[in-house]
């Protein structure tokens, strides 16, 4: 089936039915996003792939959970993607990332890993927060890499929650051309 | 409140990452209702996310596809027959019998697939406290009928916690099991189910990690089988069991 088969009410549908097809093709579709979102948390590709399978599986036993309502597939698909590979970092006990570590480092641990061309694209959303000044990276660092609350924020940093809440905006705001 | 403000104040794109405060989503939930154009620009926000994010994608390779795609079909089908597997890799001539074993695999999994929309539906009228607390009709006939005897299987060794019960319905030669308790697999382990006929152990098939707590009919048991046992195997089943490896047993 072409990609432009379907529309997304009609995605949705058939995902609801637990449609081979349909998996098959939300699969091809979307894991290039998915699994760039992924790479952006957790910097080993092995562990990457394995979120990216519970991801999908995730999707397949919730699918029910999603509510049309409140926003597009997608935008549910990269919440739980995001909370997930957040979730895998915490379960794996990995280092969690203090603030001031240096993006460098992710760098070179993915380049180890893999010299793949296309990884060095995925921390480029990471490495544009790195590149804004301290106070918006690290609300936005807490906040979409690590999962941190906004009151968690104001703990860690040391700030009022009013404060966290205006970087936070301000930050997205001067983000906003590598999101859209 | 000035919207326009409001608008390209960042909180959309914050609302939709999921990056808010509970109390600013139920602000902006609100202020969505009153406000078409707060909606307009959520709608417009998200879809350009996407559009963007489509073309950024990073690629996992077409192992990893191949891999992950196979599971999303396994969660169709409860039991993996581990002989359809190697005939198709070594004798390419098969193919018309193997299409056909496809072909009922994809019929046996629309089937399961049917009951499983139904059950998950009881399910949730149960967890909602609907008083009508039963297994669906099928299900009920099953267990209740005289020709079906239920078969406990144990945890072996260090597995004792293990628990799951076979049926077993001596006029019609069917099978069905309800898996109530077995930890997860990791990604490079199956657990696979064994008949005992004859003294020797016959594979039956490779156990979905996702049947767990669910009646499931299990296809294609040998005749003859007294016993049943499940192992933990490596990822594709294996020929012969590993006995050290034992989780759960049961005598007929």
């Amino acid at each position: 089936m072409q990609s432009s088969a379907y529309t997304e009410k009609e995605l949705v549908n058939a995902l609801k039915q637990h449609r081979n097809e349909a998996y098959r093709h939300l699969y091809m579709q979307y894991r290039g996003a998915l699994y760039n979102i992924i790479l952006q948390v957790i910097a080993d590709t092995e562990t990457a792939n394995d979120v990216l399978q519970e991801v999908f599986v995730t999707i397949w036993k919730n699918i029910d959970k999603y509510d049309e309502s409140k926003g597009r597939l997608f935008t549910w698909m990269l919440k739980l993607t995001r909370n997930m590979a957040i979730n895998q970092t915490r379960v794996k006990n990995f280092k969690v990332h203090s603030k001031n570590e240096d993006i460098n480092n992710y760098v070179s641990i993915i380049e180890q890993k893999n010299s793949d061309q296309t990884h060095v694209n995925h921390i480029g959303l990471r490495q544009q927060v790195h590149k804004l000044r301290p106070e918006y990276k690290d609300v936005l660092e807490l906040s979409y890499f690590q999962g941190f609350k906004q009151e968690e924020i104001a703990e860690v940093l040391k700030i009022p929650l009013g404060t966290v809440k205006t970087r936070l905006r301000n930050a997205i705001v001067e983000l906003r051309r590598e999101f859209v | 409140m000035d919207i326009k403000n409001y608008i390209s104040s960042g909180i959309i794109e914050l609302y939709v990452m999921g990056l808010c405060s509970p109390e600013e989503e139920r602000e902006f939930e609100m202020l969505r209702q009153q406000h078409p154009e707060l909606h307009e620009a959520i709608l417009r926000y998200e879809s350009d996310m996407e559009k963007n994010m489509l073309q950024k994608g990073v690629f996992p390779g077409a192992e990893v596809d191949d891999k992950i795609l196979q599971r999303l079909e396994s969660l169709n089908t409860p039991f993996v027959p581990i002989k359809a597997g190697k005939a198709l890799v070594k004798k390419m001539y098969w193919l018309k019998p193997v299409a056909a074993a496809v072909l009922l695999l994809l019929g046996v999994s629309l089937f399961f697939n049917y009951q499983l929309s139904k059950k998950n539906k009881l399910q949730a009228e149960m967890i909602k406290g609907t008083k009508n607390i039963s297994l669906p009709l099928s299900d009920y006939a099953v267990i209740t009928n005289p020709s079906i005897t239920p078969v406990g299987m144990y945890g072996v060794g260090s597995h004792a916690i293990c628990r799951c019960t076979m049926f077993w319905d001596k006029k019609t030669g069917k099978a069905y099991i309800m898996i109530h308790h077995l930890p997860k697999s990791s990604s490079s382990r199956d657990y696979q189910l064994w008949a005992e006929v004859d003294g020797k152990l016959v594979s039956v098939g490779i156990i979905n990690d996702e049947i767990r707590g669910r009646f499931i009919e299990v296809p294609d048991v040998p005749a003859g089988a007294v016993a049943f046992s499940v192992t933990l195997e490596k990822t594709g089943g294996s020929i012969t069991p590993t006995v050290d490896e034992t989780y759960l047993k049961g005598r007929i």
